[in-house]
């Protein structure tokens, strides 16, 4: 079998909460050996927020740190104590890549600057992952994924029509700096196996979300105008909405669950396409909805017409009556209706792995297949600390009763 | 100095944002670009804004402008069996070569990789498709709407638990293309690194979907592993992270651990109902945020945005502003970073862009070129690269091939 595209490439991970952890989980998914270096003395955010199984809490339970730190590794080390300080020095010697995003200066405060990685291995590549980037005036400033958004200008663009800003409904700078910064490292790797030099990069999170929004951010530099919000209307294309169906039959923990669809036409011919899939032929001659121009004059009633055809029916019904008809129209999906989505799971998207603590859950998996390389998930999400011992000994050349040594010390909590 | 990838060739099959946003990371990090528009009429995102002075010209379009940075442009109607024979000679000396010709047409075409590959063993081909390549959605249509909606992300954002009856808000812009492109990026370089030590390529099939549902924080798995359903008119799961109206604008006041919460606390003079068992920890405020909301409205309402978020800032609380465009353009922190590019354009003139996603110490990323405008550098490839003939180039063009 032939290997995976990273085999053999080492990633000493100093990163925590999302945005990092998401950038190691892609070279982790391209076949890295990603070696998270945590500790309990203040263990990762992620393992400390739910989705917990029964609602008990516990540093290996949560589905959110298991999702994004698939096929990791987990190494906990106290920096209090130089012998820590000691075993990681020694884990970025043997690395290709060394990642964090940490505030400003510590890595440095540490002694995991780039030079003093350089120093420990000459070709090194090193990522920071901040919220605002190393220089800068406000390059100390504190970040966190979900005021990202706002700030990124991204939630004064989205949003109801005559409505305050809105939120993206997740922390989405983090996973969007995570990937772009994963990409990074790649060219980095790529370059180094050119020029046989490595490098630092430096990524602002609210940077590469300003990559996402070039359309507002030209209306603003072409015509010195702020976008309008404008909910989910597209100025080229109508209809363009997402509309109400059935509810879900059952209920789930008591509550009746709301179903949505997305509906768009691109042009002409599928709004024809549209008229006759909802059973309204004599539509396609009514001059409120001729042209796009017509169809944006009068989109509160042609929404009207459309949701009132959704509203009587269950979703898979609507998606599959109007792709076979040619329309673009997809499932507003939940949690619940990804997990059973039949494309998903026929592409083998969600992965399965038994964790010791949590058994066996739907996990998401990787975007992507490789046709010569292929690509998995090799483990479940690490209990925290278990890699310690096999890192220690194994990796780094620690003796059994040295490792004991440093456990007694505390430097391995 | 050279970009990081300085030496890779990659051809582009790309409309609108995902596969072109997956070329244009490569083209701005050093790669050289070819990218193929449909003659006459070019890629799609050509016709959508903003333009300048709110007059639509094929090459004055903001989005097309913006995703094609750093490309060489030619047109080649690759739906003929000439136009076919052409891209494949561009196959044959590429490294990449990425898409988003959706499966219906590739079937038609005939574009796939194992005729690619005949030609070129060492070529990476990455189709970067709405629901990937297999699977019973695989000759779906979409759009970016549609598939943003797939990945399960637009049912986290609208109106809240205030608003059920108002639907599922998309956010703005084109994100699903985005994170299609980008995930395909990366995909795309974990092939090209392989390619580098094997010698050979392979096909990397992207869905965006899939980009999309591996992006939902931490709402997937309230469903493997509590049964749960996690939607915007849920409750969050802890609190505060809202918008709230101060005096002159709007700010997002964040508190993820406790002790920022603390630190807001003692912001706000230590007000009484800060000790109130219901605002105990991020999970009840989470459960009690009707009764918390309020009160954090009242003491938001009295300052300005900028006071808040530096003074916040200063307690090492994660306030942030809701930037407007105007504010973007006007930091003084992106100023000092040169986070802004100034591209001139020969028909659309001189505009700022958004810039670099990363600063490499020893590769620049760099605006090297302009977006192409259509058909640039159709002498420059399939004459002089290519070795075409002034006649065949001449026959070419006239049957609409080029």
């Amino acid at each position: 079998m032939a290997k995976a595209p990273l085999d053999g490439i080492r990633v000493a991970d100093f990163t925590w909460v999302w945005a990092g952890p998401y950038c190691t989980l892609q070279l982790a998914h391209l076949g890295a050996e990603v070696i998270r270096i945590e500790t309990r003395t203040r263990p990762c955010v992620t393992r400390q927020l739910p989705p917990w199984p029964d609602n008990q809490m516990g540093l290996n339970r949560s589905g959110y740190f298991n999702q994004y730190n698939q096929g990791k590794k987990s190494l906990t080390l106290n920096f209090k104590h130089p012998e820590a300080l000691e075993a990681a020095r020694k884990l970025v010697a043997c690395s290709d890549i060394v990642t964090n995003n940490f505030a400003a200066g510590v890595m440095e405060r540490l002694g995991f600057g780039f030079e003093d990685c350089k120093k420990l291995r000459s070709d090194i590549i090193m990522i920071s992952l901040s919220g605002y980037g190393d220089t800068g005036p406000y390059h100390d400033y504190v970040a966190y994924g979900p005021a990202q958004v706002p700030l990124s200008g991204l939630s004064s663009l989205t949003g109801y029509k005559g409505w305050p800003p809105m939120h993206a409904g997740f922390s989405y700078a983090d996973p969007n700096g995570g990937v772009h910064g994963a990409f990074a490292v790649l060219t980095a790797l790529y370059n180094r196996a050119k020029t046989g030099e490595g490098q630092y990069i430096d990524m602002s999170q609210w940077e590469c979300a300003m990559g996402l929004l070039a359309e507002g951010i030209l209306e603003y530099t072409m015509n010195g105008r702020e976008p309008e919000r404008s909910g989910n209307l597209d100025p080229f294309m109508s209809p363009h909405g997402v509309f109400r169906c059935l509810d879900l039959p059952e209920r789930i923990a008591d509550v009746v669950i709301d179903q949505w669809v997305s509906i768009v036409c691109a042009d002409d011919h599928q709004w024809l396409r549209l008229t006759r899939a909802i059973g309204k032929p004599e539509l396609a001659a009514d001059a409120r909805f001729m042209t796009l121009a017509d169809r944006k004059r009068n989109e509160d009633a042609l929404e009207a017409i459309v949701n009132e055809w959704t509203s009587t029916r269950r979703v898979a019904e609507v998606v599959e009556s109007l792709q076979a008809a040619g329309v673009a129209a997809s499932a507003c999906a939940d949690n619940k209706y990804l997990a059973e989505d039949p494309n998903l799971n026929a592409r083998k998207y969600f992965v399965e792995l038994e964790h010791p603590e949590v058994g066996v859950r739907k996990h998401c998996g990787m975007p992507w297949r490789m046709s010569a390389t292929p690509c998995e998930v090799r483990a479940p999400g690490p209990c925290i600390g278990q890699h310690t011992d096999e890192v220690l000994t194994n990796l780094l050349g620690y003796s059994a009763s040295e490792v004991e040594h440093l456990r007694a010390l505390g430097a391995l909590e | 100095m050279a970009g990081a990838l300085e030496g890779l060739k990659v051809v582009e099959l790309g409309e609108m944002v995902s596969a072109p946003y997956a070329a244009k990371l490569m083209a701005d990090a050093g790669a050289e670009v070819i990218k193929i528009e449909r003659p006459q009429i070019g890629d799609r995102a050509r016709t959508r804004g903003p333009f300048p002075a709110d007059s639509p010209h094929p090459e004055k379009s903001g989005l097309f402008l913006y995703l094609n940075t750093n490309k060489l442009g030619v047109t080649l109607d690759v739906t003929r069996p000439e136009g076919f024979a052409v891209l494949e000679k561009l196959a044959a000396t590429a490294d990449v070569l990425v898409h988003n010709v959706a499966p219906p047409e590739m079937d038609r075409i005939g574009l796939s990789y194992d005729r690619l590959r005949r030609l070129n063993s060492k070529l990476v081909m990455t189709s970067i498709l709405p629901f990937g390549l297999s699977g019973p959605y695989r000759d779906y249509q979409a759009e970016d709407l549609t598939i943003w909606c797939a990945g399960g992300v637009c049912v986290l954002n609208g109106g809240g638990p205030e608003h059920p009856e108002l639907p599922p808000l998309k956010t703005f812009g084109q994100q699903a293309g985005y994170q299609g492109g980008v995930h395909g990026a990366t995909a795309t370089m974990g092939a090209v690194i392989a390619a580098l030590r094997d010698g050979v390529g392979q096909h990397v099939d992207v869905s965006v979907q899939e980009s999309i549902a591996s992006i939902l924080e931490m709402t997937f798995e309230f469903w493997p592993y509590l049964g749960a359903i996690a939607t915007r008119v849920g409750q969050k799961p802890i609190q505060p992270l809202e918008t709230l109206e101060a005096k002159d604008g709007y700010i997002y006041v964040c508190c993820v651990e406790e002790h920022q919460w603390r630190n807001l606390v003692h912001m706000m003079g230590d007000p009484e109902w800060a000790d109130w068992e219901i605002f105990a920890n991020r999970l009840t405020r989470a459960a009690n945020w009707d009764a918390l909301k309020p009160m954090l409205q009242e003491y938001v309402g009295q300052h300005t945005v900028l006071e808040l978020y530096q003074t916040a800032q200063s307690r090492r609380v994660p306030f942030a502003p809701v930037s407007t465009m105007a504010d973007l353009l006007g930091s003084e922190h992106l100023k000092a970073r040169g986070f802004f590019v100034e591209i001139a354009q020969p028909v659309a003139g001189t505009h700022k862009y958004p810039g670099a996603p990363v600063k490499y110490s020893r590769t620049p990323w760099e605006i090297r070129r302009p977006a192409p405008t259509l058909g640039q550098h159709n002498q420059e490839i399939f004459g002089n690269r290519l070795g075409l003939s002034a006649e065949r180039l001449t026959e070419l063009s006239r049957k609409g091939v080029i």
